[in-house]
């Protein structure tokens, strides 16, 4: 294991589970929030899907968190993860 | 589907808020199911017109992308597709919607989507290749959105020639293709001026069509909808004619205003329409419903009313709301913005309400369980 490439905690909501197997989080190897983005959808085809548009950013209405800090409207390559980082995908409160 | 059968007939209804089923084995007595996808906007679902089992569903989740979802047990389970349609990078544009669901003459499956977009599916809607020649076709930057967005609503495969489709999107316009996608012409020529009794000349300008449909007995005769009046194009004619008597005109568009458009399935010269006020009051005119049909190709339309609301009756049929069964005489169902959906079992002479209270109908269709 490489340090700095394990470890992360990736949480999703409710809506997502059911494109996950039932499962609301992962542990992962990942430097960034794209290589975390990549070793789920290694797990749950389709995944990656879910979360990112055409151009490969976070859709319209879903937040990350990397801990406290909202990371959505970065480019998932550009976001670094650390050991012990926790990824929090939520969707944004929208629509009527 | 242990309670529906071969020959039933199925009545698919996608609203703002979920997909909901109605079958009937003798279109007087209805069974609904659903809703499924709660929440979830479906702009679109067929049941695929030549087997009459597998039912499509565009599923647009405002939050987690636009996909497409099949059922082969008329709804008891869903398989969600890996991806929906992706526009590629390089073009800096997003698929947000599925506009429209289509069974190819090749048994492929065709979508529409918002942005304006046609992509194609060899596996049942699994994965998704784009046609390229029109998504990124020279010009793209100039169209225009509808008031619905720039979303391409309208696919028409030819019966019997693969090669040949027309679109239309709103408001780009008609685009055609006789070479199985390797080019595409505009088809503009014929239509009004917005407000005027003036018509365009040239074929490559963009119009808002709301809807076409073919004729049933041939396919070559093109019935539209437009932003700005009805037309008819026949076999060879080098512009749109107009096809209005009868029709109430709207005082700003100069012409009858609407969406739908829905050919007979078997009648040469039948069609159907459902008039609004105009642009500007996009609600059924003087609060009383009613459907618009023809049966002579649009030399005259007449208005049907039978069974249908007379009074306070204030609501919007989308380009999407309407369809006709494959049945003789043929069933036709409209769905309404405020949640009604009407039902004619008799080619739209009288009306009866299968169901009311539904979310915002997007769209209707209807088939036949074992297909045609």
């Amino acid at each position: 294991m490489v340090e700095g490439e394990m470890g992360v905690r990736v949480e999703l909501p409710a809506g997502l589970r059911e494109y996950a197997g039932g499962k609301g989080s992962f542990e992962v190897r990942a430097s960034t929030l794209a290589d975390a983005i990549r070793e789920i959808n290694a797990q749950h085809a389709g995944l990656a899907y879910r979360l990112l548009d055409d151009q490969g950013r976070m859709r319209r209405f879903v937040l990350v968190f990397v801990n406290e800090d909202p990371v959505a409207h970065l480019p998932p390559e550009d976001v670094r993860l650390k050991v012990g980082d926790t990824v929090r995908i939520l969707p944004s409160v929208a629509g009527g | 589907m242990a309670d529906a059968k071969k020959g039933d007939t199925v009545v698919t209804v996608g609203t703002r808020k979920g997909l909901f089923i109605f079958h009937s084995k003798d279109r007087k007595r209805w069974k609904k199911r659903g809703p499924y996808f709660e929440g979830v906007e479906i702009r679109h679902a067929i049941l695929d017109p030549a087997e009459g089992k597998t039912l499509y569903a565009g599923v647009t989740s405002e939050h987690w992308g636009p996909m497409v979802s099949r059922s082969t047990n008329l709804g008891g389970r869903w398989e969600l597709g890996k991806e929906g349609p992706r526009f590629t990078k390089e073009s800096g544009l997003t698929v947000t919607r599925i506009w429209q669901l289509q069974q190819g003459v090749d048994g492929s499956l065709y979508a529409g989507t918002e942005p304006a977009g046609l992509f194609r599916s060899e596996n049942n809607g699994v994965t998704w290749s784009s046609v390229d020649s029109l998504n990124y076709m020279k010009g793209r930057d100039k169209w225009n959105p509808g008031g619905g967005g720039l979303c391409l609503h309208t696919i028409l495969p030819y019966p019997k020639d693969v090669k040949r489709m027309l679109i239309g999107i709103s408001a780009a316009g008609i685009f055609a293709t006789n070479d199985g996608g390797d080019s595409w012409r505009m088809y503009g020529a014929g239509i009004r001026e917005y407000g005027k009794q003036k018509f365009v000349d040239r074929e490559d300008v963009s119009t808002c069509v709301h809807k076409m449909a073919r004729d049933p007995t041939d396919p070559a005769i093109v019935y539209q909808q437009n932003h700005a009046g009805v037309f008819r194009r026949n076999r060879g004619d080098s512009r749109w004619s107009l096809m209005e008597k009868g029709l109430p005109i709207a005082k700003s568009t100069g012409g009858p205003f609407g969406f739908p458009m829905v050919a007979h399935p078997h009648d040469r010269g039948t069609a159907y329409l459902v008039p609004l006020v105009g642009d500007y009051n996009r609600v059924t005119p003087n609060g009383a419903m009613a459907v618009f049909r023809t049966t002579n190709g649009g030399k005259r339309w007449d208005r049907l009313s039978k069974g249908l609301p007379q009074k306070d009756a204030w609501f919007t049929v989308l380009r999407d709301g309407m369809r006709a069964d494959d049945g003789d005489p043929a069933g036709v169902y409209v769905g309404t913005t405020t949640g009604q959906l009407y039902a004619s079992r008799n080619d739209g002479d009288s009306w009866s309400l299968i169901a009311d209270h539904l979310p915002q109908v997007q769209s209707v269709e209807a088939g036949t369980i074992g297909g045609r």
